[in-house]
Formats: C-alpha cells, sequence, structure tokens
C-alpha cells in the first residue's frame, strides 16, 4: 500500500494554497428552524458552526482510484457553503473586499509605518517569512476566491449536499426533499453544468432544549428508512444550560468576523456536543465523501477509456471533431453539459486532483486539452492547462512543462478577453508562486509584473508590490527592479486613492507649530569674524581696496571642455548662498509654539545629503503656550549643494514629526552681508576649505595726538589648515598707517626711538605688499602740540635764515617735554642762534602754554654736490638742535634710523619735495612739521 | 525610425554619462522619467547576462510593456554599458548602431583630455549618435 504521492511540493506555500482552495466542496441546505437552534450559540450559522471541523488532519483513508494500488489520504479538508454562495462572486463585491484587505493592512502596519524604515541591509538579512508583507496571502486568497464556482472547471463544484432540519420543523421528511427542491440551488445546478444527482447526507438535528431526544430518535429511524440507512444521521446540540464562553479558546474564533465576536457570546454547547459535530464532519468526509469521489472516480475512469483511449478512439475521435470544425467561432466557446465526454474527463481529472492522484488527474488533462484546443474552447482550454502546470507542480515532476503550461494558460486567458482577465490573474498568481517555490524570484516578479497589465489599479498595486518583494528576494538582490516596481506599485497605490501606505495623519495630537516666518538662517560669512561694528564698513570702501589687488572679472574661455553642466552650476552659486567645508556653522533657529506640555528631544535638522555634514541635536522641554527659539547647528564636511529642508522631532521619544522649511515665507540673516534671493536662502554651495585669517592689534592705544607716532603690532593667525599664499595688505588711510620691517620689532623703543606703526606679517609669503580685510577703528586723534614756523632770511649773512618757530600745547592736561628739533635732508643744516645759550625758554610745555624759539637755518655746502647721489638713498641725515639744556648728557634721537627714516619718505610722498623737515620730539610722541 | 529610443551610456558605478532621446515620438516629461527607471531596472538584468557571455552585444535583455532594452557592454575596463530602449523589433540595426556609438566612444576615450568615467560633452559626439540613431533605428 502505497503512501499518497505527497511529495516536497505539498509543503510549499504554493502546495499548501492548492490543498486548501482544490478540494470538495459540500452544499449546506437546512430550514429555519434548524438555523435558529444553531444561532443560540453566539449567533453562529449551522455554516460557521461546522466549518471548524470541515479540515481533518489526522485522518488515514484509503483510497484507491484507477490504479489498483491503494494510497492513503492524511489530510484533508471540505469547503462549506450555503447554495447562495454558489455563484461566482459579484464583480463590485469583491472590488470592496479587495479594499478592505488593503486598508486593514494599512492601519496594522501604520505603528511600522510610523517609524523609520528598516535600511535595506537589515531587511535583506531577515528571512522572507519575516520582510514579506502577510496581507499579500490574505489579497492573493480573496483575489482566487473572486473566481470560485466558474462552470469550466469542476473542482469548485459541490460534491455533496447536507441537508439539515430540525426536529422541531413539521414533516421533516418532506422538509428534506423540499430543501432539494426549491429554485434556490444554484445555477451550476439547475444550468445543467453540472450533475444534478450529487450525493445527499440527510442531517436532522435536535436541540435539546426542545426535550429529549426520543422524538428524534423516531424520526431518524423514519427518515433511514425513506432515504436509506446510511445516509441519515442525528446530531444533538444545545445540551449544556448556557455559559458565557470566551473567544478566544474556542475553534469558531477564526471563521466569524471581528464584529460577531464582540457581542456576548453565550455557547450552549457541552464537549460531546462539539465532539458529536467534529465525529459528524469526519464521517461524513470519510465514509461519504471520499468513497464517493473514489467510486467517481473509477466509474469515469472507465468510461473515458472506453470511449477515447487506444488508437481507434483517438482516429474517431479525431474524426468527429474534424467534422465540428465548421461551427462558427463562439468567444466563449462551445457550451459543455455535464453529460458530454469533455466535462466528464473534466470532472474525473479534477476528483482525481483533490484526491490526490495527480498522475491520473495529468493524464485526464492532457487528454482533455487536446479535444478543448480542436474545439476552439479557449477558456476551457486555458483552465485544464492551468491544471496541468499544478499537477506537474506537485508531481514535482519537469518544471520545464509545468511552467510551460502556466504560461500558455495565462496567455490564453488573456486571448479570450475581458473575461479571461481575473482567471489570468488567478493563473499568473499560481504561477508566481510556482517559481516562488522553486526559488525563481527573477521569473517570478516578471508574472506579477504581468498580471498588472490587465488589472484595475488596486490589485495592480498589490501585484506590483509582489513583484518588487521577488526582485528583493532573488539571489543576488535586484535591488534596481525592487526600486521601480515599489514606485510603480507606489503610483498605482496612488492611482486608486488607497494611499495610506504612503502618508497617515494622528489624530487629536497637538503638535508643536514651527513659526515659519521666524525661521532664519544665520550662517557665519566666510568673510569676516570681525565684531559687528567691522561688519558695518560699507561695501564701496572693501570694493576700493580690493581695486588694484584682485583681478576684477574672470575671463570666461569656452572650448570644447565648457558644457552646459558648469553654467548652471555657475548660475546657481549665483542665487545660493556659500560656505565652506568644515568650519562653517549654519544655525537655523525658529520659534516652537505648543499648547499643551511636551517635550521635544532630538531635533535634528534634515538636510538631503548622507553623512557629509554634522547635525546638532536640541533637546528641549515645551511647556503649554510656550514658544522658545531653537538653534540647530549644521556643519558641512564634504563640498557640494546643501540643502536645508526641515526639521525633524521626536515627541516625547515616541511621536516622530517633521516640518519642512517653506523657503518663500523666510527671512535671511546671514550676518551682515547681502541679502540672497530668498527662495535659495536655505541652499548652500559647499565649497572647499578656505584659510581663515584673523587679525589683531595689541594694546591699540584709546587716544592719541596728532603727529604721534606708535608702533602698532598686527598680528595675523591662519586658524585653518589651509595655508595662504600671496597675502597683499593695503591701508585705507596710508597716511596714518605705514608698514615697518622686520627689525623695528627689535627695537626696544622707549630707549631708542619713539613708537611707530609697525604691520607684521608673520607668514611664509612673497611680500608684495599686504592685505587684510580686517578694518579697525583708530583711537580719537586730539590736537596736540601746534607748531608754526616762520623763516626770515637773514639780514646779515645770504646763505643763512632766521626761523621763528612758536609752540603752542593745545592739549587741556598733558605737558610735553621737548627734546630736540631735526632737520631733515643735507641742504638744509638749522642750529641754535647762539651754540651757549638754550634755545628754549622753558623746556617743559604745560597744557596751554606757548613758546617761541629761534634758529638759524643755513644752506649746506655740500649741498650741490652731494644731492645726486645721496639724496635718494640716504636723505635723512640732517642736523639736530637740542631744546633741553638741562640734559646735556642725553644723546640726541638718531632721525636717520629706520622707523623715523621711513616715516619721513612717506610723508615726503604724500606731502610734496619738502627738503626740510623739522622734528620736535618728546618723550611721548613725535611732532613734525614740514618746511619747504 | 523608431518612434520611441531612449539611449544612454552607463559607466563605471552605474553614472550615465550620456542620454538621448532619439526616438520619433513627441517627447512627454513622464515618459523620459519612465525610460530612465527602466533603463536603470534592467541594470541587474545586465549584470546577471553580462559574465555569462562573451558577446559584447547582449541584445534585448529586459522589457516593460512593449518597450525593450537592448544592451552592449564594451570590454573597456571601467565597463561600460551602452543601453537603448527601443519599440522596434530590429535588431540587426540596433547591432550596427551598438557597434559605431562604440566606435565613437573609443574616439572619446582617446581624447587625452577625457577623463574616463565622466559626462561626454562632447556636441560631435552627440550629433553623431543621433545621426546614427536616424540611420539604424
Amino acid at each position: 500500500m502505497a503512501d499518497n504521492p505527497q511529495t516536497t511540493t505539498g509543503g510549499t506555500a504554493l502546495g499548501r494554497m492548492l490543498m486548501d482552495e482544490i478540494t470538495p466542496v459540500v452544499m449546506v441546505l437546512s430550514t429555519p428552524a434548524a438555523e435558529f437552534s444553531c444561532q443560540k450559540n453566539a449567533g453562529l450559522s449551522l455554516l460557521q458552526l461546522l466549518r471548524p471541523f470541515s479540515l481533518f488532519h489526522d485522518i488515514d483513508v484509503p483510497v484507491r482510484t484507477a490504479s489498483e494500488q491503494p494510497y492513503r489520504l492524511h489530510m484533508f479538508r471540505l469547503r462549506l457553503f450555503y447554495p447562495s454562495e454558489v455563484h461566482q462572486p459579484d464583480l463590485q463585491v469583491t472590488e470592496e473586499r479587495l479594499k478592505q484587505v488593503v486598508s486593514d493592512a494599512g492601519e496594522a502596519a501604520l505603528p511600522e509605518l510610523l517609524s523609520d524604515p528598516p535600511q535595506l541591509s537589515e531587511v535583506l538579512a531577515a528571512p522572507e517569512s519575516e520582510t514579506r508583507p502577510s496581507w499579500f496571502d490574505t489579497f492573493n486568497r480573496e483575489l482566487i476566491h473572486a473566481l470560485s464556482f466558474s462552470d469550466h472547471e469542476a473542482f469548485d463544484h459541490p460534491v455533496a449536499c447536507l441537508l439539515i432540519v430540525s426536529s422541531n420543523d413539521e414533516q421533516p421528511i418532506n422538509k428534506f426533499i423540499d430543501l432539494f427542491n426549491t429554485d434556490q440551488l444554484p445555477s451550476l445546478l439547475n444550468e445543467g453544468a453540472m450533475d444534478p444527482k450529487i450525493l445527499k447526507h440527510y442531517l436532522l438535528l435536535h436541540d435539546n432544549q426542545d426535550g429529549s431526544p426520543d422524538k428524534a430518535t423516531n424520526l431518524l429511524a423514519e427518515m433511514r428508512s425513506t432515504f436509506g440507512s446510511n445516509d441519515c444521521r442525528l446530531l444533538c446540540i444545545n445540551s449544556a444550560q448556557g455559559t458565557v464562553g470566551e473567544w478566544n479558546d474556542n475553534p469558531w474564533a477564526p471563521f466569524v468576523s471581528v464584529s460577531q465576536q464582540s457581542q456576548d457570546a453565550e455557547f450552549f454547547l457541552n464537549v460531546d456536543d462539539v465532539s458529536e459535530i467534529m465525529n459528524l464532519m469526519q464521517d461524513l468526509s470519510t465514509k461519504h465523501i471520499i468513497p464517493h469521489m473514489e467510486q467517481k472516480v473509477r466509474i469515469l475512469n472507465q468510461q473515458v477509456s472506453a470511449t477515447r483511449k487506444g488508437f481507434k478512439n483517438q482516429i474517431k475521435n479525431l474524426w468527429w471533431r474534424k467534422g465540428k470544425e465548421d461551427t462558427p467561432d463562439v468567444p466563449s466557446g462551445p457550451t459543455y453539459t455535464f453529460s458530454s465526454i469533455e466535462s466528464q474527463i473534466r470532472v474525473l481529472g479534477d476528483y482525481a486532483f483533490m484526491l490526490r492522484d495527480f498522475e491520473l488527474a495529468l493524464s485526464n488533462y492532457r487528454l482533455l486539452s487536446t479535444d478543448y484546443k480542436l474545439d476552439k474552447a479557449w477558456k476551457h482550454y486555458a483552465g485544464v492547462q492551468e491544471m496541468m502546470g499544478l499537477s506537474f507542480f506537485m508531481l514535482d515532476q519537469s518544471y520545464k512543462d509545468a511552467e510551460n503550461c502556466m504560461e500558455s494558460a495565462f496567455n490564453t486567458y488573456l486571448k479570450i478577453g475581458s473575461s479571461g482577465h481575473r482567471n489570468a490573474t488567478r493563473c499568473g498568481l499560481w504561477w508566481a508562486e510556482m517559481l516562488k517555490a522553486r526559488n525563481q524570484y527573477k521569473e517570478a516578479g516578471g508574472v506579477y509584473f504581468r498580471i498588472t497589465s490587465e488589472e484595475p489599479s488596486l490589485p495592480a498595486a498589490v501585484m506590483l508590490e509582489q513583484a518588487s518583494y521577488c526582485y528583493l528576494y532573488s539571489v543576488p538582490p535586484m535591488l534596481r527592479k525592487y526600486g521601480f516596481q515599489l514606485v510603480l506599485a507606489g503610483n498605482r497605490y496612488y492611482a486608486c486613492d488607497q494611499n495610506m501606505n504612503q502618508t497617515f495623519a494622528i489624530p487629536k495630537l497637538q503638535l508643536p507649530v514651527i513659526d515659519i516666518s521666524s525661521v532664519k538662517v544665520t550662517f557665519e560669512d566666510q568673510r569676516t569674524y570681525a565684531s559687528s561694528v567691522a561688519g558695518n564698513v560699507g561695501e564701496s570702501l572693501w570694493k576700493s581696496l580690493e581695486e588694484d589687488m584682485v583681478p576684477s572679472t574672470v575671463t570666461v574661455r569656452s572650448n570644447w571642455l565648457e558644457s552646459q553642466t558648469k553654467s548652471t552650476t555657475l548660475k546657481k552659486i549665483k542665487t545660493s548662498s556659500v560656505c565652506v567645508v568644515g568650519e562653517e556653522s549654519l544655525s537655523i533657529s525658529g520659534y516652537q509654539k505648543d499648547e499643551e506640555l511636551k517635550k521635544l528631544a532630538s531635533d535634528r535638522v534634515q538636510s538631503d545629503g548622507v553623512s557629509s555634514f554634522t547635525l546638532a541635536n536640541a533637546e528641549f522641554v515645551l511647556r503649554g503656550g510656550e514658544s522658545i527659539v531653537v538653534q540647530l547647528q549644521v556643519i558641512p564636511k564634504v563640498e557640494g549643494m546643501l540643502k536645508i529642508l526641515g526639521v525633524r522631532w521626536t515627541l516625547s521619544g515616541s511621536i516622530i514629526g517633521y516640518h519642512s522649511f517653506n523657503p518663500n515665507q523666510m527671512k535671511n540673516r546671514n550676518g551682515r552681508r547681502n541679502v540672497k534671493h530668498s527662495s535659495n536662502i536655505l541652499n548652500f554651495i559647499v565649497i572647499k576649505g578656505l584659510p581663515k585669517l584673523e587679525g589683531y592689534i595689541r594694546k591699540m592705544p584709546n587716544k592719541t595726538y596728532s603727529g604721534d607716532l606708535r608702533r602698532l603690532i598686527l598680528e595675523l593667525r591662519n586658524q585653518s589648515e589651509y595655508s595662504v599664499k600671496n597675502i597683499k595688505m593695503k591701508i585705507s588711510h596710508p597716511r596714518y598707517l605705514m608698514p615697518g620691517t622686520l627689525e623695528d620689532m627689535n627695537i626696544d623703543l622707549p630707549n631708542h626711538l619713539e613708537r611707530k606703526s609697525i604691520p607684521q606679517c608673520t607668514d611664509d609669503v612673497q611680500r608684495v605688499g599686504e592685505k587684510s580685510n580686517n578694518s579697525f577703528l583708530f583711537p580719537n586723534v586730539l590736537p596736540s602740540l601746534d607748531v608754526s614756523v616762520q623763516i626770515t632770511p637773514c639780514p646779515s649773512r645770504l646763505q643763512e635764515f632766521l626761523v621763528r618757530m612758536d609752540i603752542a600745547n593745545r592739549t587741556t592736561s598733558e605737558s610735553f617735554w621737548l627734546h630736540q628739533l631735526s632737520s631733515v635732508g643735507y641742504r638744509w643744516e638749522i642750529s641754535s642762534l647762539l651754540p651757549s645759550v638754550s634755545v628754549c625758554p622753558s623746556q617743559v610745555l604745560l597744557a596751554g602754554q606757548a613758546v617761541s624759539c629761534f634758529f638759524k637755518l643755513k644752506e649746506s655746502e655740500k649741498w650741490p654736490s652731494c644731492e645726486n647721489n645721496f639724496i635718494m638713498s640716504r636723505p635723512f641725515q640732517g642736523t639736530d638742535v637740542r631744546l633741553s639744556y638741562e640734559e646735556k648728557d642725553e644723546p640726541l634721537l638718531d632721525i636717520s634710523s629706520s622707523p623715523l627714516a621711513d616715516f619721513h619718505d612717506q610723508e615726503r610722498l604724500l606731502q610734496g619735495n619738502s627738503q626740510v623737515s623739522i622734528y620736535l620730539f618728546n618723550a611721548s610722541g613725535r611732532f613734525t612739521s614740514l618746511l619747504d | 525610425m523608431a518612434s520611441t529610443a531612449c539611449f544612454i551610456i552607463v559607466s563605471r558605478n552605474d553614472i550615465p554619462i550620456y542620454e538621448a532621446e532619439v526616438g520619433s515620438a513627441l517627447k512627454k516629461e513622464e515618459a523620459v522619467q519612465q525610460h530612465q527607471f527602466i533603463l536603470h531596472a534592467a541594470l541587474d538584468i545586465v549584470q546577471d547576462i553580462a559574465w555569462t557571455t562573451s558577446a559584447m552585444f547582449l541584445k534585448a535583455i529586459d522589457r516593460f510593456n512593449d518597450l525593450v532594452v537592448s544592451v552592449y557592454v564594451t570590454a573597456v575596463i571601467i565597463h561600460t554599458r551602452l543601453m537603448l530602449l527601443h519599440d522596434s523589433r530590429n535588431e540587426d540595426g540596433i547591432k550596427s548602431f551598438f557597434q559605431e556609438v562604440h566606435e565613437l566612444y573609443i574616439k572619446i576615450l582617446l581624447n587625452p583630455l577625457y577623463l574616463p568615467g565622466s559626462r561626454i560633452t562632447s556636441s560631435h559626439f552627440d550629433t553623431k549618435v543621433r545621426a546614427l540613431a536616424r540611420k539604424y533605428l
């Protein structure tokens, strides 16, 4: 005795699906009284009562079909239907149900959708069963159910009829006969598509609440004599007192709707009743239905063998069909009544399939397919091809044949027009499952995709989504295809308004309000780091300074390398703000308002880059009605475009939200510089690192007197990692500030000379000059000494002049100590009128005091000869007159030493060719007056 | 000439370096994007097939409704793929088209100023490709 030919394919998804879907149908006919007794139990209908017990996992029934060798069936299933359900479901009802499946799935997946989508690598690492949405199966099943009870296939045709009459009914025997004779029988039976003589089983239902079963037992005896002793049975229910049962641990729970479960459930069934029902169903299948089918298979097989098998019959059949070829082509093909040999072969095949004798089924389907093909009965042909493919699959034989059959069935269904589209879909689903069972995911994806072409949006969308998963699971994963199919699916979902897969709303939750108009982007300008005062310097000043140093316009050369993209980026650059890799920090601030107490955590700026920037998280608590300003920072790390799209937040660690910034509503406040086009203020071109120069002047005096010479040290520091080359410096007021030399740094000023400005360049650069974009605010210049000089020719000597110098101290509090008067240049020598007498009456000049001194100015004898040779190289070797007489030992200052000489040179350049300068020195400053 | 034909050259790392709609049909905005999607998705198939054959012309490897993707894989180290999305069935023409475009592409590669894998911006190349499309497709 062989086991039934249940092979490895039975364990696959398709195998399970077929063993669920292609099983004998039992039609349940009942009287209202019987239904009433049953509905006492939490409103269960008879069908619902019986359904949990129509699946048998551990039976052991020997089956012998065509061959002499019996095999055993261990698992079996019956499908129970009321006669009203035995017809093709309405198209619209199906649509609604499909929609319901998808929206249920959308709701169930809502929490998942709210969280971040998993990384692709995680999805790939997880097994298929975990990542593939389970509602696909539900959806596919609904789609397949939409095709039940077609007349071109026999496996949905009822195999048996269960007639149930209550013992309360009047004249139960007549009721049994009436039940089967009413017009309510499905069209399949009435219109001759199937044999109306089907197996009937008579069940008398007794409600124990209505009294003892004695009356029922009598009735049963009567039934047995009328309908035959084997086909009658008594079922007693409601033996127990009413108990409120729990749905959870109850066999009916999976078979009733959720709304029914929510009602109060009172059960009158005790353990005996339940086991009675179980026995009933098991006996029905093992003792009646299976033997009945077995017998029918044997009879039909004999008939078919007699009429169709063998060489003679084949020739005869061919001849007969040739004669029919003249019949006009009807789109639906010829109709076959149950008595036609074709229908009988089909029944034989389907019965054999349901009894898992796939070889017998296959041989009959094969026989039938040639007949249908010759008859041009395309729908029937496709149906048979489909079953052939499934038989091949269940036999685990020839993959190629199985696929060819499915493909031919699929194409044939499509060929017959709109009536076959759903069939094609079902066929495609089975085909795809078949391919998946053999790990041919790529091909399965292709099949799903082919299904979509004929389906309306919603099924098509689901099919595309399934296709995308197929590509994901194929080895190696075809991620591009996966993405493409998902996009297509999304498109279809969108088309049928099932867009909850993409968007969802959170009801009744007060979200923080972001004050968009106050969102500002402040970014550190790449051109200055100075204080705001420095920032207020007008652009024109900078421009005038830059004029000679920066090439005015970049000449654009165009050749073949110049591409379109370049010009577009240039355009973008013009309208976007520019920031620098690594060092710039952008901070975005905005107000958030809320009415309830909420905690916002982990606020971050969302951007279109990957991890090419660092984002700052801000955590804060927002009280009811409070509004706060949040500052967030972005530091870009690589070159490219940076777009700030919006903010994301997590409320109380659970609710994630985001807000996109609409740039049109925002103002730009990028430090101080030019205001960019508002639409692009959140777009930044990130350019590569720039050096960042910082300049300081240490010990900037806060006041100074006119003519005061000071040394200022400008320190430039390059804070970036990029080296600075070719620094140039330009001074806006060259009269007041002049560059010194390196030696000036080393001069010990108080002892050596007066102070002087010494900008110092510390960089390793070619020293063309120095340029800094910093501006310094110089101290107020106060009036100090007023020096006026009057020169008159000396009455006695031709070469000499008398010089009268008036010095007035204009300061309010300072006293000056006059030190020395020097003339610059070779041409003139200055000396006191009388060498032995002090020039000045008082050396100390108090505030407001004025003094007059007299000098003698004499043209140098050396002048004409040395003019050409020395004047340029050493112009400052002049003569000095000591003004102080008290400190005669103190050395005179050497005005030809470098800082003073440079200064004088500068003054000469700016003021013209003055030849005599008179310097007055004091301890703290230097005053000059120039003589011509 | 084919009513729809989208030609694309894909370089290393799947970066397109040249793209041209060479069909005679009027261009629709969404169609262009669809073409890009289809061609991109077809790269998965190219990846599979390219190593199974020594031929450079892979014929029609993928389809989307009535649009077919034909691919020509060059033997260049940087693995350049010429891809054509078309609705015509003229395989010989497509093969000749690919071969001649390949030749043009080699000339581009020979240009010392061209960085392999960068975008082909030569207008001369573009004109030539379009002329070839008119001739063969």
